[in-house]
């Protein structure tokens, strides 16, 4: 890590990641303050009113506690797809557009590795999803606690939010990886971005109509899952810890593609 | 491989059979030269004839197809990072990051190369009337071409990479760029620069190469240059006859197609007999250039198909 990239880097990311974060502040705030056992017996009812839109956004649980609604309404689409494009935008920040524009050439002209260029790189976009994920956690508690004392169970929270953090991870190294791989920028960006677009979009699909099973099997989206984490399911962790493994493994070959190919900057 | 060149003995700059292709006749190939410590080396060619290959190559930006090319004996591939230690370098495309001022730019890469001291920094933007407080995007071409020399030369490096480094520049800058060059030269800096320009290459340099369709056509000591090179001159005739009638006597001299009475005479060392010569026609207008150095290596080496604009 260079402190002095870093510290650049991760002020240029502040702006977007701040508007990203209002906009999941205020749907956590909404979706929460949405809760009610009656209002939530009214929701159901619109929900089994027109099952297959709310299922393709992964509302599809008849929901009694407040984190089972919250992961109804939030962990199905909102803090997984949404975050995807500040991924996608950070990937294209730190990554894709020096490469692209040639500004990487100032980078490297400089007594630093690419190793330590790269994994510095890394280490922004992984301590803005972090903070984010502990920002979306705290946010989630903080409403819960001012709306329905007590109602969160806070543990079975913490470990989904630790899921979704992986979750992240694994989306933010892959789009990272194929920002290292390719030299031209709109693959190095949309490969990446576009396969996870498709996997979003095969879940939307398994979810409203079963006979997609296979498409299930081989989405990664469904490493994460946080009904599961949220009981202590074993498998449901075991896939949460492959998620992570994943993005360390995806994060470390991206830096050794970066090290090996030819920059042309 | 095992080279003699050690970090303080041999070459600074030293490139072996160097060949990196793009396909479609692209890159470079067979490209050999050393450059001395405490030299000013010119390298020069047409756009697209392989200059920023080369560059990119001695930075380890890219990794050679065949051969080597080593900086302080050094591998530039595999030991870039140590190599940049000692080296400043400009690119030949101005990408800074745009959204950055220039003072902070300038800022960032002090601290991204580990300088402590700004004096040499801040006289730099003195020096080149550099205005670092706007943002760059709203800058220039030339004055984002003064950020990346003010960039290149802050670190007072062993070892500069100049791609292309007056572009942009007005013919001012231009000359407090030959000057830096020269300063930095008696500092003891090893330079290589690139450039498609004679005049920053000849006040500069003491020994210059020519590459043409990524091959090195060859190099040659700064005054030896300066002794084979001719004098071109463009005459034009009161009228296409008597223009005829000087061609049919000189057979050296090519009719130019803008100027219906006009041609072209290349004369070496007898200037006299020229002139002499000359008074015998009647003359509207004389034009005198010195030779670039694409037509001099041309004519020293004679081999080069023609094709291929200098610009």
């Amino acid at each position: 890590m260079n402190k002095t990239l870093f510290a650049k880097e991760l002020r240029a990311s502040l702006f977007v990641s701040g508007i990203i974060a209002a906009v999941l502040a205020l749907y956590i705030g909404m979706i929460i303050s949405m809760f009610d056992p009656e209002l939530g017996e009214s929701l159901d009812a619109m929900m089994q009113s027109m099952p297959e839109v709310f299922a393709a956004f992964g509302m599809s649980t008849q929901t009694t506690t407040l984190i089972d609604f919250m992961l109804n309404y939030l962990y199905g689409f909102l803090l997984t797809a949404f975050v995807l494009v500040l991924v996608l935008i950070m990937a294209n920040k730190l990554m894709v557009r020096h490469l692209d524009r040639g500004s990487m050439a100032y980078l490297l002209a400089t007594p630093n590795s690419r190793v330590r260029i790269a994994g510095t790189m890394i280490g922004v976009v992984a301590t803005v999803l972090t903070a984010l994920a502990v920002l979306v956690t705290a946010l989630e508690m903080g409403f819960a606690e001012a709306l329905f004392p007590g109602e969160l169970d806070f543990e079975a929270l913490a470990w989904v939010n630790a899921g979704l953090l992986a979750l992240w991870l694994a989306m933010a190294a892959s789009c990272f990886l194929s920002a290292c791989l390719f030299s031209n920028a709109a693959a190095a960006l949309w490969t990446g971005g576009g396969l996870w677009i498709l996997f979003f979009l095969m879940q939307m699909v398994s979810q409203v109509d079963d006979d997609f099973e296979l498409l299930e099997s081989i989405n990664p989206l469904t490493l994460f899952d946080y009904y599961g984490l949220a009981t202590g399911d074993a498998s449901a962790i075991g896939g949460a810890v492959v998620l992570a493994v994943s993005a360390v493994a995806l994060f470390t070959a991206a830096v050794t593609v970066f090290t090996r190919r030819d920059l042309s900057v | 491989m095992n080279h003699p060149s050690g970090p303080e003995t041999g070459p600074a700059i030293e490139i072996c059979d160097l060949k990196k292709e793009y396909g479609k006749g692209r890159g470079v190939f067979d490209v050999s030269f050393a450059v001395e410590r405490g030299e000013t080396f010119g390298f020069l060619g047409p756009n697209g004839a392989g200059k920023t290959v080369t560059m990119r190559t001695l930075m380890g930006f890219i990794r050679p197809d065949e051969g080597d090319a080593r900086i302080n004996g050094l591998d530039c591939f595999r030991n870039r990072a140590r190599i940049q230690e000692r080296l400043g370098y400009l690119p030949g495309e101005i990408a800074c990051m745009d959204e950055m001022t220039g003072a902070a730019f300038l800022e960032f890469m002090a601290r991204m190369k580990k300088l402590r001291d700004r004096t040499r920094m801040n006289e730099l933007v003195e020096y080149f009337e550099l205005d670092p407080a706007r943002r760059i995007r709203k800058m220039s071409k030339g004055t984002k071409q003064k950020v990346g020399l003010v960039c290149a030369f802050m670190a007072s490096p062993d070892i500069i990479l100049l791609d292309e480094p007056t572009s942009g520049l007005d013919p001012l800058m231009q000359s407090r760029f030959i000057d830096l060059v020269l300063q930095e030269k008696r500092r003891g800096a090893t330079i290589l620069l690139s450039s498609h320009l004679f005049e920053e290459v000849e006040r500069t340099c003491d020994r210059v190469a020519f590459i043409r369709a990524g091959r090195l056509v060859g190099s040659m000591r700064m005054d030896d240059v300066r002794k084979s090179r001719k004098r071109v001159f463009v005459i034009t005739f009161a009228d296409a006859a008597t223009r005829d009638r000087y061609a049919r006597a000189h057979v050296d001299a090519s009719p130019q197609p803008q100027g219906a009475a006009s041609v072209e005479v290349t004369v070496a060392g007898n200037f006299d007999a020229f002139v002499k010569d000359l008074a015998a026609y009647d003359i509207v207008d004389l034009t005198a250039h010195e030779q670039t150095l694409e037509e001099l290596f041309m004519h020293l080496y004679g081999t080069m198909e023609k094709g291929g604009s200098h610009e």
